[in-house]
């Protein structure tokens, strides 16, 4: 080849490989439209339907009860100084009453002082399952049935599809298999859909005691000499079935993948019978242990994202104090893990954005149920200040110690948080441009 | 002699009937090849419910029905975890060992392959085999003296097959 020739085409090439899209393993094109922010997200579905007015405003009781003391029982999150009466939403000592000790703060900044405030979001929809699509989606849900899986496709979708992550990539870590949520890991989107899905699990039904019976005694196959022709024999019968469409729907993991994540099944049954589960120093109550074994898929797959699911709040229903001391251990939960990830899990430490919002507000005025304390509880049946939420944002490429938005400014939407990760990921153009996102939504990096 | 008489005529009755109703039975032969009534290839396209799924899987590996109580909490574990196929390849391998599925010994399937898959697939299936996947299966079975019954039932039990009807 002459010289002149072989530049030409080197060139050509070097050219052709960067400009032109990347195949995924799906055989789909697409194309990264930015630099990514982060190598890993973890999204927060902050509680189950949060008050404003003891969140972010800090009111505790005044805000609700009409018991003049105010303060701030998510002192791991925000900025603020805590109740200094009535205390009931911390642990119980002995012989004290009922939740009269505050949980020790564990960051020594908050959460609040090292990332993105957006003290003002409007959460669009303000039904668990309709503001857990909405936040998954990021569309309106406004269509969105019960019982079904969305109808639009989700983030999970997005990320394996546009940017070609594998299944054990991307985990939905759930608070229980209740209210449909196993059915938002992915939408039945003909474009989308359970083959780009993200794996799920309910840990306290997974590893609970109905697990325990079920799968902790699974056999240990040797690779070559027993999964080896086991998988070939499923394989020829999976080639030689057909059934409409020649697919089987489900969330699929690659060979390797199901066998690491069965790994991973016996090695959290061997934690659990030596007492190793990673879990906040306060460990009582579903969310904290949701947010435990969220910990232990994080530090075994290293997932670039992670959602978990905390639902404990929505106690506030009918118990007021319930509801205190469940966001209060919410907060714990969620200062803890990020102090986990950066101090156990290194290969995400400072690489990983962490997102919370909660799914939808709160009534502004109680129902007429009463708790131990005569306080009233909440609903969440849509009035104003159910669509009132926060987004907080912390990891590298955030701002920090910023707050955008206030009481009489909103800003943001719950719909934001997808095209928000997408950004994150280099894909938010893509996932624009599939046109199912809401019009008015913006990645939260355009809102600052 | 009346009497007599009355007989001879009956007898003689008889014997014309007799001989006048028999015929030979003519053996007619069609020119068409036989045909097995067993279907080889039954159309599934339901997706079993996981209830269905469960129910079925631990019937066919214990011949006995499993407890409600033992369905309701399995039904809960598969709902529990995304990847449908992956939970119920680990809930067979928890069956196997539980040392209570009943399998043939290697012995029984070495010694007739041709029988022992036929009857797997009956059993997971409900169907025959075709030619080629009894082939397939005699042929690997053959040349892989170390995969046991519990392979093959596993394999088949974990299969997409097993999950429509």
């Amino acid at each position: 080849m002459k010289r002149r020739d072989f530049v030409k085409k080197t060139a050509l090439t070097a050219a052709g490989s960067i400009a032109f899209p990347y195949i995924l393993p799906s055989g789909r094109l697409f194309a990264r439209t930015t630099s990514e922010l982060a190598d890993h997200v973890v999204y927060i579905l902050f509680a189950g339907g949060v008050r404003q007015q003891e969140a972010v405003l800090q009111q505790y009781l005044a805000g609700s009860q009409g018991v003049d003391i105010e303060g701030n029982i998510m002192y791991n999150m925000l900025n603020g100084a805590a109740p200094d009466r009535k205390i009931v939403y911390g642990t119980t000592p002995a012989n004290e009453p009922t939740g009269s000790l505050p949980i020790p703060k564990l960051l020594g900044q908050t959460l609040e002082s090292q990332g993105l405030l957006f003290p003002e979001v409007e959460a669009v929809n303000g039904g668990h399952y309709g503001g857990l699509t909405s936040l998954l989606t990021g569309t309106r849900a406004t269509a969105q049935g019960l019982k079904v899986r969305p109808v639009y496709p989700t983030i999970f979708e997005y990320l394996r599809r546009h940017r070609g992550f594998k299944a054990s990539d991307i985990w939905f870590v759930g608070s229980g298999i209740g209210n449909s949520f196993p059915l938002l890991n992915s939408s039945d989107h003909p474009e989308y859909g359970t083959q780009f899905g993200a794996n799920f699990v309910a840990p306290s039904i997974t590893f609970g005691a109905e697990g325990f019976e079920t799968i902790s005694n699974a056999k240990v196959y040797h690779p070559q000499e027993e999964l080896e022709p086991m998988a070939k024999m499923r394989e020829f019968l999976n080639n030689a079935f057909r059934i409409k469409n020649g697919e089987v729907k489900g969330i699929r993991n690659e060979e390797d993948e199901k066998e690491n994540i069965k790994k991973f099944i016996r090695e959290i049954f061997a934690k659990q019978s030596s007492g190793g589960i990673a879990s906040p120093p306060v460990s009582g109550g579903g969310d904290l242990r949701t947010l435990g074994y969220a910990a232990e898929v994080m530090k075994y797959f290293k997932p670039k994202l992670t959602v978990v699911n905390l639902t404990n709040v929505d106690g506030c229903h009918s118990n007021f104090s319930g509801y205190l001391r469940a966001l209060h251990r919410a907060d714990h939960g969620v200062g803890w893990l990020w102090k986990y990830i950066q101090e156990e899990i290194p290969e995400m430490a400072g690489k990983t954005i962490m997102m919370s919002t909660p799914e939808c507000g709160r009534n502004l005025n109680p129902n007429p149920i009463q708790d131990e304390n005569d306080w009233y509880a909440f609903d969440h049946s849509g009035d104003y200040n159910t669509s009132r939420v926060f987004t907080q944002m912390v990891g590298p490429n955030v701002p920090a110690n910023l707050r955008v938005g206030s009481e009489s400014s909103r800003v943001g939407m719950t719909t934001d948080n997808v095209l928000t990760i997408a950004e994150i990921f280099g894909v938010k153009d893509a996932v624009s441009a599939a046109g199912f996102v809401d019009g008015a939504s913006r990645s939260l990096f355009d809102r600052i | 002699m009346r009497t007599l008489g009355r007989y001879t005529w009956m007898l003689v009755t008889l014997i014309a009937i007799t001989l006048t109703a028999c015929e030979h039975d003519v053996s007619v032969h069609y020119d068409v090849n036989d045909v097995d009534i067993e279907d080889k290839s039954l159309i599934k396209d339901r997706s079993k419910t996981n209830k269905q799924f469960i129910s079925i899987l631990y019937t066919t590996l214990h011949q006995k029905a499993i407890s409600s109580k033992q369905l309701i909490r399995t039904e809960r574990v598969i709902e529990s975890f995304g990847d449908k196929a992956l939970i119920n390849e680990v809930i067979v391998s928890n069956y196997m060992n539980n040392g209570e599925v009943i399998l043939p010994t290697n012995e029984e399937m070495r010694e007739d392959i041709d029988k022992f898959i036929t009857e797997t697939y009956k059993k997971f299936f409900v169907r025959i085999p075709t030619e080629i996947e009894k082939a397939f299966f005699i042929n690997y079975l053959e040349a892989n003296p170390n995969v046991t019954p519990e392979h093959v039932y596993t394999a088949f039990a974990s299969c997409d097959e097993f999950q429509f009807y």
